[in-house]
């Protein structure tokens, strides 16, 4: 599996701004986490999943998802959870996109013990914790 | 072998209840409860694995491994699914059941909720009946369980619709933000709010320490002991009398009969050892408090020659009219930040859509929520057609998760008879033991009163001064859940109930159900405190037999 993919698709779901991107956060590590433990029975699934990105990211623009530009990216992503992709999949490509939002918010957004959102980022983004922290 | 007086299946609202009415009154209690008893940091504050988002586990039991049911969905196809699954109906399997995580509204039903047949009649399909009491006559017990354990709110303000001798011991939470946006809006409307009743501690109150206010109330311990369970209350009270025996870890399997077909005990499983074991106690009475679903189960799964279909099922009443709650749920974005980081986080509600809506029978009750974090906002809250990954989304969250005001409630549910818990024979639990199959919906006139609900809230929110509203609206479905009710339903016909006003299974003298097994109807509001008044109710009757 190409290292560089899941992270690109992570930073395109959840983008980085003036607030952490979800790589940044660490959803990877929550991901990867997740797949070795809760998700493990769908582990192979998912990484296959993550594998078929590329093969339709190469079908499409001859290069692979992490080398793309953002509007490949996106236009890539898109494809993907519309179930219109253009290579033979190993999963529903629409049920594995949502598969791979959700885990990606739920790396970003829920508590750092997770795995993710280091340093409370997306709390003090939300406002969740600003309250106590002003 | 010891025979006690009484054995208690289920410490939640209320089996500690009765626990400790029976034992402050000299009887000798066992008590038994299937999950453990859970200490703070045991239920702890895990984001995706919690009472209220529950997506890879949960944090009040029962285990995710050897505890399934069957859940047979409305195109008739059976699964078997894990606790933590929505389609399971959890509540919970703890010292204090559903009260040790709950969010602890304590509401008292509408005088009207008991009598919902005679009042609207009776849609083809329903069950819809009458409750064998008044509310005048639960009233008392009403006043018992707030007194006794401690609830936070203004009886006043809701006096008219729901009338009351005495008000609540402590004062109702402080207003957020939001409260006062939607008391405008109701005012606006006509309509009137009143606090929130919550079994909260919001001053000092039973040797217990006040509210702090954190962000985790619903689905989470609280790390105060502020939050009222009966894990805080009636069961130290009923230990602390020396008469009642406390075993956790201990899964009920029969009630066991003698051979006239007599209660006479209940076997269990423990595992104190290491390996399981099967004990059985005796008793002069057997009381059922373990939930709608459990309490159902442990009946029909009492069969023997003198019951083949299980206690108090002979007319095929035992786990029917299962009932729960629909939740219409809306939301608006508010022109200023209306979040303040202030827990509970629920606050105002209005009642004045329980009852007499034209063409609706019944209604429910509308409140603002508790606070979410962001995860469960992320999954919950978040309007339909907003992308669900992207820059769009990321700036959602950023800007609005402090301005998104919710409105939900509980809608009263028309009971169905074919939504039910039966047993699968083909399923057992780790100890063996037939598991509890859920199947049917509620009525479809549930789905017409949620939806009427549903523009309610939106209508407040609108009022209030959202510049854009969304909601998302229960389809036909089972419901059950936290609030599950109505599988030992009392009544005075043993052809139509399962138990005498008192929780007296028909045809017995020692066997009650005392939970929301009993509830005829559930009421649109949350319906623990209901639970805990027919407990007073029952043991004080109890207490008085043996």
């Amino acid at each position: 599996m190409n290292p560089d993919t899941l992270p690109a698709v992570v930073d395109c779901l959840i983008p980085p701004d003036d607030f952490p991107g979800a790589y940044d956060a660490g959803v990877c590590d929550y991901i990867e986490q997740l797949l070795q433990t809760d998700l493990a029975e769908h582990a192979d699934l998912f990484r296959a999943g993550i594998e078929a990105i590329d093969t339709e990211a190469l079908a499409t623009y001859n290069a692979p998802f992490a080398a793309l530009t953002r509007e490949q990216q996106i236009a890539t992503l898109e494809s993907i959870e519309s179930g219109a992709v253009k290579t033979s999949w190993p999963i529903a490509p629409a049920h594995f996109f949502v598969m791979l939002v959700n885990t990606t918010a739920e790396g970003y957004y829920s508590d750092p013990q997770q795995g993710a959102n280091r340093g409370r980022a997306s709390w003090v983004m939300t406002g969740f914790e600003e309250a106590l922290d002003s | 072998m010891k025979n006690y007086d009484a054995i208690i299946v289920g410490t939640g609202a209320a089996g500690g209840i009765v626990a400790c009415i029976l034992a402050e009154a000299g009887k000798s209690v066992l008590l038994l409860e299937r999950g453990p008893a859970l200490s703070f940091s045991d239920v702890g504050r895990d984001h995706l694995r919690n009472q209220r988002l529950a997506i890879y586990g949960h944090n009040a039991g029962p285990e995710l491994i050897g505890n399934p049911r069957v859940f047979v969905d409305p195109e008739g196809r059976a699964r078997i699914v894990k606790p933590h699954e929505l389609d399971y109906h959890n509540n919970a399997a703890c010292v204090g059941g559903g009260t040790r995580v709950y969010g602890a509204q304590a509401w008292r039903f509408h005088p009207d909720d008991f009598r919902m047949a005679s009042k609207y009649g009776i849609p083809e399909g329903s069950s819809l009946a009458d409750w064998p009491i008044t509310y005048e006559t639960l009233e008392p017990f009403y006043e018992r369980a707030e007194w006794d354990l401690g609830v936070a709110g203004d009886g006043r303000s809701i006096q008219a619709e729901i009338p009351r001798r005495r008000n609540y011991p402590l004062p109702p939470v402080p207003s957020s933000p939001h409260t006062v946006a939607l008391q405008h809006g109701a005012r606006q409307l006509g309509w009137g709010t009143a606090p929130v009743p919550l079994l909260i501690n919001t001053e000092p109150y039973g040797g217990r320490a006040a509210c702090i206010e954190c962000k985790y109330c619903v689905g989470f311990a609280c790390p105060t002991d502020a939050k009222t369970g009966t894990q805080n209350t009636v069961i130290p009270r009923a230990l602390a009398t020396g008469n009642c025996e406390l075993k956790t870890s201990a899964v009920a399997e029969t009630i066991e009969t003698d051979d006239r077909g007599n209660v006479i005990g209940i076997s269990y499983f423990v595992n104190s050892s290491g390996t399981p074991q099967r004990e059985t106690a005796r008793a002069k009475l057997a009381i059922v408090s373990a939930g709608a679903i459990e309490s159902a189960r442990l009946l029909l799964n009492s069969r023997s020659s003198f019951h083949p279909a299980g206690l108090g099922n002979e007319h095929d009443q035992v786990g029917r009219n299962l009932q729960g709650h629909l939740y219409p749920r809306a939301y608006g974005l508010s022109p200023t930040r209306v979040f303040n980081g202030i827990g509970p986080g629920v606050t105002v509600a209005t009642i004045q859509f329980n009852h007499d809506n034209p063409g609706i029978i019944g209604g429910g009750m509308l409140a603002d929520d508790f606070i979410k974090p962001p995860i469960d906002f992320w999954y919950d809250s978040l309007p339909p057609d907003l992308p669900r990954w992207g820059v769009a989304n990321k700036r959602f969250m950023r800007d609005n998760y402090t301005r998104v005001m919710h409105v939900r409630g509980p809608v009263q549910d028309i009971p169905n008879p074919d939504g039910r818990v039966t047993i699968d024979d083909a399923v057992r639990d780790k100890w063996g033991i037939p598991v509890a199959r859920l199947s049917g919906t509620t009525h479809a006139a549930t789905v017409e009163s949620a939806e009427f609900m549903r523009e309610r809230g939106e209508e407040w929110l609108r009022a209030s001064g959202c510049e854009r509203v969304w909601s998302m609206q229960p389809g036909l479905i089972l419901s059950g859940r936290q609030h599950q009710a109505g599988t030992c339903r009392m009544g005075s016909d043993a052809k139509t109930s399962v138990t005498d006003e008192w929780g007296r299974v028909h045809n017995h003298d020692n066997l009650f159900v005392v939970d929301g097994s009993l509830h005829v109807t559930n009421g649109g509001f949350n319906p623990v405190l209901t639970i805990m008044a027919l407990a007073f109710r029952s043991a004080e009757y109890i207490a008085r037999l043996i």
